[in-house]
């Protein structure tokens, strides 16, 4: 029961070509360039899943770094500490993700109001101290350093990367348009007339954060695979702020947009590289203004504008060609 | 045992401070404020660079430092929080986590991310019956205490406290009956910052004054607010004293670093066993 039909041909076609230039990035871009690109799209794959709970039903989650950090220690534990490949280091980064959003989700989603918010917050904030605290198995400051890595050359680990990130947009989309997604979107509108409805509305909120997790988890093991390294600042608050401020560059609830947003921020930092100190600010100015005046997003609207323009256009093209 | 109770005394005081003004301006004005934490470090920089750079008397410079942060407060709700309080309730909550986190960054860029010392204003230190305290632990109790007090004479005995109870209790009926709420966000916004700051202000001296120092208040006023019920005052001091006697426990007993996680494991029991916290109403939203 996928609804392909919602999806356009147009927008499958854009969403092609739009993989199409990433994967000539490697044929175009230096070494340097291609380790920037894949730090982004990891970026990416953790924006959309943020996008796929928060946005979709409305509940703002300010700790995502929790499920990321989780992962990333679980892949770079399995590997140092246990010597495991780290091929499994995905799906246990996955599913220790998962069981942190259980923790947490539970108690939380159950209540209206900002407790999942403050939560979520609170916990990673809780996480990062006690990576810290318990400096002898998780290396404190330092963090874990020698991960094997996974794949031998920088640009097979993009392509890697780059996969990932279109199998996770592609499910997490598919959801987000089936009869689950639209129940989401629901909840979001209305928690009370969905639950009149007979929807069990925590049900629904828990897996989205499950699946959130399960992404945000995966994708944190990618980045400790490719940077081989894991430390604290994996469970940073600046790092779920990075990811949410993404989100609403690229548009909330559209799951695609937050790859656009992370791509895009992920740029606006290298060109602010000589200052780096003044990037954070940058980020939060960027939020500020948008909260302020474009509070839906910049690339998913523009998507939506560029392609009724695409089809007005193909239409009159059609009409000439057949008078 | 003694050690404990005075101890966990001290921290409870600065917490209820903390916790007290968090859940003040969520229960006037239903915005919970992200950028607390950074009110408190605002606090302690602002006496630092009075004390350090300008030279100003300490007792002086902590009473500008709590002003000039309660103006901070006043612009910020003015400027950057009224204007979207139209929009969903998530647009404030994300701006004021932008406001804490600029604060953050840019004391990051003036002041670096090492420690600073600020002066304590006691520096004698007292014996109770074999334990040793310092004379600011015992400083930052005593005006906890009484900022406490008298804020509940300000809330209970005058005018403009009545009318903080009225916008609380309903913003639409005050407003019918001639009080400004809009007015009244502002003050409570000021009065929040302000005895945050004063926390700020008043632990400095035994605490590493660093930019990110707001984060982990936040997080336990957060916790205490939970713990008492949000919104509600006296929830929030009991919430604070339950809070600082188990974190205290938990450190002399087992170890400083178990009692990290005191307040989050508080927050879930809470939230799983009595959500709306022990002194909030069902239901509260």
């Amino acid at each position: 029961m996928l609804a392909w039909g919602s999806l356009s041909k147009t927008d499958v076609i854009g969403a092609i070509i739009v993989v199409a230039l990433l994967a000539t990035a490697p044929f175009v871009g230096s070494r340097y360039i291609i380790g920037i690109m894949t730090v982004a799209l990891c970026y990416a794959i953790w924006a959309t899943s943020w996008d796929f709970m928060s946005g979709l039903t409305g509940r703002e989650n300010f700790g995502h770094a929790l499920f990321i950090g989780t992962g990333a220690y679980t892949a770079g534990f399995l590997n140092v500490s246990f010597g495991l490949s780290p091929w499994w280091g995905f799906p246990a980064a996955a599913i220790v993700a998962v069981l942190f959003s259980l923790l947490i989700g539970f108690p939380t989603l159950r209540l209206r109001g900002p407790y999942f918010a403050l939560a979520m917050l609170s916990a990673a904030v809780v996480m990062q101290k006690l990576s810290i605290i318990f400096s002898e198995t998780t290396g404190g400051q330092d963090g874990l350093n020698g991960l094997s890595p996974m794949l031998r050359s920088q640009v097979s680990a993009y392509y890697f990367t780059l996969g990932a990130l279109v199998v996770t947009v592609t499910i997490l989309k598919l959801i987000a348009l089936s009869p689950w997604g639209t129940i989401l979107r629901a909840i979001r509108g209305d928690e009370a007339t969905c639950q009149a409805a007979g929807i069990n509305v925590n049900f629904y909120k828990i897996c989205a954060l499950m699946i959130s997790a399960a992404f945000a988890g995966f994708g944190g093991a990618l980045y400790a695979n490719y940077q081989l390294q894991v430390g604290p600042d994996l469970f940073d608050v600046a790092l779920s702020i990075n990811i949410i401020i993404m989100v609403y560059v690229g548009g909330m609830g559209s799951i695609y947009g937050p790859v656009g947003g992370a791509l895009l921020l992920i740029g606006l930092t290298e060109g602010l590289r000589s200052f780096s100190e003044y990037r954070l600010w940058v980020y939060t100015l960027v939020l500020i203004l948008i909260l302020f005046f474009i509070p839906s997003g910049v690339i998913a609207p523009a998507w939506v504008r560029l392609r009724d323009w695409i089809r007005r256009s193909g239409a009159t093209f059609a009409r000439r060609a057949n008078a | 045992m003694l050690d404990i109770l005075i101890y966990g005394a001290v921290i409870s005081a600065v917490y209820a401070l903390l916790a007290v003004g968090f859940t003040l301006i969520f229960g006037v004005a239903r915005i919970l404020n992200l950028a607390h934490g950074a009110f408190y470090a605002l606090g302690a920089y602002c006496v630092y660079t009075l004390t350090a750079n300008l030279h100003v008397p300490l007792v002086i410079a902590a009473i500008i430092a709590v002003l000039l942060v309660a103006l901070f407060g006043i612009a910020m709700e003015r400027v950057l929080v009224r204007p979207l309080r139209k929009l969903p309730p998530l647009a404030v909550l994300m701006m004021t986590l932008a406001v804490g986190l600029m604060v953050e960054q840019i004391l990051l860029l003036i002041f670096g991310s090492e420690a600073r010392n600020v002066p304590s204003l006691v520096e004698s230190s007292f014996d109770f019956g074999g334990v040793l305290l310092s004379g600011q632990r015992l400083l930052a109790f005593f005006c906890s205490v009484a900022i406490l007090g008298g804020l509940w004479l300000f809330m209970q005995h005058t005018r403009l406290g009545a009318a903080i109870l009225a916008v609380s209790q309903d913003p639409e009926g005050a407003r019918y009956m001639g009080i400004p709420s809009d007015r009244i966000f502002s003050i409570v916004m000021g009065l929040s910052a302000a005895i945050a700051a004063a926390a700020g202000v008043l632990v400095a001296p035994f605490q590493s004054v660093i930019p990110g120092m707001g984060l982990l208040p936040l997080v336990k006023a957060f916790a205490i607010v939970i713990v008492g019920g949000l919104g509600s005052i006296p929830g929030s001091i009991v919430g604070a004293l339950l809070l600082g006697y188990s974190e205290t426990i938990v450190a002399f007993k087992a170890s400083i670093e178990w009692s990290q996680i005191v307040s989050v494991a508080a927050v879930l029991i809470v939230l799983i066993v009595r959500p709306a916290g022990f002194f909030g109403k069902r239901a509260a939203f």
